[in-house]
């Protein structure tokens, strides 16, 4: 009261009341540093999401194709077509053998080479025969070997090889010239039977030729190889095998299709079916034969190729079908698994008749030519890469550039129509990362990941489904072990434990929450899962016997006479606890071995006898994998990552329900435990879920561990005994050997992009029931 | 200043049992502090009692020591006993829980839980077990038609506790401690937060409580002392400096002190 008249009657200074300048001013600064600092929290939120989703945008656009202009070779009868590695300057090859060179810009001719078969007839078998001019039966080119192979009428073969020498003119222009060798020439067939297929055989420096000898309306394939050996002065030596039959018997033969490696031979008859012959030692063999659409009439095959990889074949059938046959172990009658094709793919088509089937030269892409149109699609993800109008004259022959970077047509009307491709990521799409794919040799379709192999003809599989399911199996073991655990642990500092307990448990479970993960991870690894795998059983005994021993302790305690238990402090019923806990955990450790000897004993199936171990048992019995680094341990592992945070952030909710709340409760009669669940847990019940949502945020962005801890093999197996990839364990190891820009790096941005959506869905379906519990029990 | 104006009621129904609670001796330490000085006082049933003093000067303590609610502090200590109907509140063979059962408290802070009023009323009888809805349901009308607060809420008795006015809350606080029936109420400071209006309705209330129950209530206001109880207790510094009818202590002090502090020459 005095104070107060003291004030009013006091004429206060003028200066008492005004504020200093520097108080303004640190106001200021501060709320704009404050204002800056959370801006550019947003901004590098967004910044960090647009850089991610900038990365994977290219994975879904599509082919970006450009028209270049036609090279016009005027002349018709032109069957085949090669070009230098740029594209710069291709050939044309007619039926009689003549090659031609044109320039791609203005289409004029740099060299002519006229093929003169005459003489070459004399140097093949050195005598002098009439100069007939003999016509070419079949014609192959291999661009980037520079190698033309030309089968002739009579049986015999030319092998040419096409240099392009690079000088550079007076203003430094780069030209070409090219020039022609005639590398061998010899008769390959006795009975002069006309050369079908030429085959350069990739992986050694032999050539594959097929001659057919027509008989009585049979077609009598015979196969001959031509192995050309460096000799020790530069020449090469070539040897010619001896013919070898491949098949006596083809009625209807429509063509013959040779993989790469020339290890198989598909034969395609007009019928609509297809014959395999399979070699072995020179020796072909009919391996199988089926009807890639059916036993129907008209079930012809229009075209067919094989994909590169040699390992799957694509057929265009005449009524808008197309389908992937590759070869993959069935199980056949008799039960063994063999090596046979099978439908793979069923392609979406283009409407009308199938007009041709050109597979690209280094990935799995392909040109489908239907009705008039004609679509690059890759053959994996069935994606349809580009599509346009195919030009009006039939298409003779196509050549991707090794880098698929260019597509050029030869057409019957002697142009060679030609594009510019743009398209980084053919084997990418939607289905790729998300989809059932069923790849090449593989058994049924299936979410594989598999981002290398050594070789490039390797089915790249980048599916992120058993990565998503690896992060969420983690995270479930993880949070299934640590989420009771801590919550349990909070609530019982928080609410039970003596003050001065919890002030020596609660810094320490901080610190807990700093340990690095990799030391966890190394501990898992090095030392929890080769104990684990040797004791497994007791190990789970003990975890089994934890709570029921804590249910028993409670209810032996709850018997006790009221002087007894009055003894024991409030807060200090853990000191009985303990000792009681331990003592059935010592026993359960002790039974394990009984356990396992009684309950999974099994015959080892290398020594024939008795042993009683789980996890051959576990293998027997449920025909599912045991790997010692198993989920079990890093779910164990990854737990002791979360249960700190969890504990902490649970402990501090708990902590902070008012004292009012719980005298109130505890005033009304209720027992401590009674209060705790009912008052204070939903009181704090929004903390808590933050707290369960830090950890399940710290579980699924949990590297080291899983990465340490695990086999990190790509399984999709609920199996607690197996292991799993999650999706940042996936980016650990494999972003350093991904290179930047590729599919595969791109590839493993999307798998970030899903660990953020995936954390991204669950917190805030948890945030709205964080909220919505917040409403219902909020504190005023 | 006058005492006309503590005019207190006149004595209601006193055939109840004079020491109903009947404190011995009792002195209570905060770990070396002494909070109580040894005290002996009777409190009848059916009765309300007033504890008045300065501030710090024992009467929560002692309050909280009738259900032991200061068990939960660190560190007391206490001598003498106390005993409600001849038993000792302090008797081994007697759960803590059940004595909280028998003595009902409502804090000078309301401190409904945050669940709807429903649940807040009935909380009691649900931590004792009861799971008939009906019962739940009559319990629950009672007491709120006890704690006056009946017609306010009846409309809304699933909404959140919270969103009551301060007054609404400490009524609401009321049913909720009489809602399993205890013998004793004990309040402390119950209208300290609340404006005059909410003020009067509690008092009127307890008026009316004292047919069933034992009030001990804890108060600053004199006035409230004089208006709502039968007998009064003056503490200074953790000493019972005097205990007697209202109408004595405020009209007739026995104690200097008492005489001092009613007239309000210190606080
Ligand atoms: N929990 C406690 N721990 C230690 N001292 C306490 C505690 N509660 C109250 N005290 C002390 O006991 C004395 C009596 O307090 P209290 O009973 O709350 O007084 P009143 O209710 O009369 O204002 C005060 O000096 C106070 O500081
Ligand atoms: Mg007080």
């Amino acid at each position: 009261m005095e104070e107060n008249q003291k004030q009013s009657t006091e004429q206060p200074p003028e200066s008492r009341f005004q504020v200093s300048r520097s108080t303004l001013l640190i106001d200021l600064w501060m709320g704009r540093i404050i204002r800056l600092g959370g801006i550019s929290v947003v901004i590098a939120v967004f910044g960090m999401l647009g850089f991610l989703v900038s990365q994977i945008f290219p994975l879904f656009s599509k082919a970006k194709v450009e028209s270049l202009a036609p090279v016009n070779f005027s002349q018709t009868g032109n069957v085949a077509l090669g070009e230098d590695e740029y594209g710069e300057m291709p050939f044309t090859c007619d039926t009689k053998g003549n090659i031609i060179f044109r320039k791609a810009g203005d289409s004029s001719v740099t060299k002519t080479w006229l093929a003169d078969f005459k003489t070459a007839t004399q140097a093949s078998d050195g005598q002098n025969a009439a100069p007939v001019s003999i016509p070419v039966t079949a014609i192959k080119t291999y661009p980037r070997d520079g190698l033309v192979l030309l089968g002739l009428a009579d049986g015999s073969v030319r092998e040419l090889k096409i240099n392009y020498k690079i000088t550079f003119d007076k203003n430094g222009k780069r030209e070409l010239e090219p020039s022609i060798d005639l590398q061998y020439a010899g008769k390959i067939s006795e009975n002069n039977s006309a050369i079908l297929e030429a085959w350069s055989v990739k992986g050694t420096e032999g050539r594959l030729y097929i001659c057919r000898q027509q008989k009585d309306g049979h077609d009598l394939l015979t196969g001959r190889r031509l192995i050309e050996r460096k000799g020790l002065g530069g020449k090469a030596k070539v040897t010619v095998s001896e013919p070898f039959p491949i098949a006596a018997d083809v009625t209807d033969l429509e063509r013959v299709l040779v993989p790469s490696t020339a290890d198989s031979l598909l034969v395609i008859r007009k019928t609509g079916e297809v014959r395999v012959y399979q070699n072995s030692e020179n020796t072909f063999s009919l391996l199988q034969s089926f009807k890639p659409f059916g036993d129907a009439k008209n079930a012809q095959i229009a075209a067919a190729g094989f994909i590169f990889g040699n390992v799957s074949v694509v057929f265009q059938g005449n009524q808008n079908e197309e389908v992937v046959w590759s070869l993959y172990p069935q199980k056949q009658a008799d039960g063994q698994m063999l090596r046979r094709w099978g439908k793979i793919h069923d392609c979406e088509t283009l409407a009308g008749v199938g007009q041709g089937i050109f597979p690209a030269a280094g990935n799995k892409c392909y040109l489908s030519v239907a009705g008039g149109r004609m679509q690059i699609r890759n053959m994996t993800n069935g994606s349809i890469r580009w599509e346009d109008s195919a030009p009006a004259s039939p298409i003779q022959q196509v050549i991707f550039s090794r880098n698929y970077n260019r597509l050029s047509l030869l057409c019957e009307d002697g142009k060679v129509y030609r594009w510019a491709i743009t398209d980084h990521h053919p084997e990418a799409s939607w289905n790729t990362f998300f989809g059932k794919i069923w790849y090449e040799g593989a058994e049924g379709p299936a979410y594989t990941w598999q981002s290398s192999s050594g070789s490039d003809e390797f089915e790249a599989k980048y599916s992120l489904v058993p990565l998503i399911y690896g992060t969420v199996k983690g995270t479930f073991y993880a949070l299934l072990f640590a989420i009771p655990i801590a919550l349990l642990a909070a609530v019982y500092v928080s609410h039970f434990l003596r003050p001065e307990w919890k002030s020596v448990i609660k810094p320490m479970m901080e610190i807990m929450a700093s340990l690095p993960s990799v030391v966890l991870g190394f501990l898992a690894g090095l030392w929890l899962a080769p104990l684990v795998d040797t004791h497994l059983i007791p190990i789970l005994c003990v975890i089994g016997v934890l709570a029921p021993s804590a249910l028993l302790a409670g209810y032996i305690w709850s018997k006790l006479p009221q002087p007894v238990r009055r003894r024991v402090g409030p807060g200090w019923e853990f000191a009985y606890l303990f000792p009681f806990i331990v003592l059935c955990a010592y026993g359960a450790w002790q039974l394990g071995p009984t356990i396992e000897s009684t309950f999974f004993t099994v015959k080892d199936l290398a020594s024939g006898q008795n042993i009683s171990d789980f996890r051959e048992w576990w293998r027997q019995s449920t025909g599912l994998n045991y790997d010692s680094r198993n989920s079990l341990v890093v779910g164990f592992v990854m737990g002791f990552a979360v249960i700190p945070i969890v504990f902490t952030i649970a402990e501090d909710a708990l902590s902070n329900v008012p004292n009012s709340l719980i005298s109130g409760s505890l005033a009304l009669g209720a027992s401590r435990w009674q209060t705790v669940w009912t008052v204070v847990v939903p009181t704090a019940v929004s903390g808590i879920l933050s707290a369960v949502m830090i950890g399940f945020g710290r579980a699924v962005g949990e590297t080291m561990i899983v990465v340490m801890a695990t086999g990190n093999t790509a399984v999709m197996e609920a199996n607690p005994f197996n292991g799993m990839r999650t999706l940042s364990a996936n980016i650990a190891v494999e972003l350093p050997e991904a290179a930047a820009g590729e599919t595969h790096f791109r590839a493993l941005f999307l798998g970030a992009c899903c660990l953020f959506a995936l954390t991204f869905i669950v917190n805030t379906f948890a945030e709205t029931l964080r909220q919505r519990l917040r409403k219902r029990y909020k504190m005023n | 200043m006058s005492n006309a104006r503590f005019q207190a009621r006149p004595a209601t129904d006193q055939t109840g049992r004079p020491d109903f609670i009947s404190i011995k001796n009792f002195g209570f330490w905060y770990g070396e502090k002494k909070a109580l000085k040894s005290m002996t006082l009777d409190i009848p049933e059916r009765q309300v009692v007033a504890f008045i003093g300065p501030s710090g000067c024992g009467k929560s303590t002692l309050l909280r020591n009738l259900n032991r609610m200061n068990d939960l502090v660190d560190g007391i200590r206490h001598e003498g006993d106390i005993a409600i109907k001849g038993q000792s509140i302090y008797d081994p063979g007697l759960e803590v829980i059940s004595l909280r059962r028998r003595v009902g408290m409502v804090f000078q802070k309301s401190n409904p839980f945050p669940k709807s009023i429903y649940e807040n009323v009935v909380f009691a009888l649900r931590v004792m077990g009861v799971k008939n809805r009906a019962v739940l349901d009559e319990a629950c009308e009672t007491s709120l038609r006890k704690a006056a607060l009946w017609d306010e809420v009846k409309d809304r008795l699933n909404d959140n506790a919270l969103g009551l006015s301060g007054g609404q809350m400490q009524r609401l606080c009321i049913a909720r401690a009489i809602a399993n029936r205890p013998e004793i109420l004990l309040m402390d400071e119950p209208c300290s937060a609340l404006d005059p209006i909410a003020t009067g309705k509690i008092e009127e209330l307890i008026h009316e409580l004292k047919a069933q129950f034992t009030i001990v209530i804890v108060t600053h206001s004199m006035q409230q002392a004089a208006r709502v109880s039968d007998r009064t207790a003056f503490f200074y510094l953790g000493e019972l400096i005097e205990y007697d009818t209202t109408e004595k202590i405020f009209m007739n002090p026995g104690q200097a002190q008492t005489e001092a502090y009613i007239s309000g020459r210190f606080g």
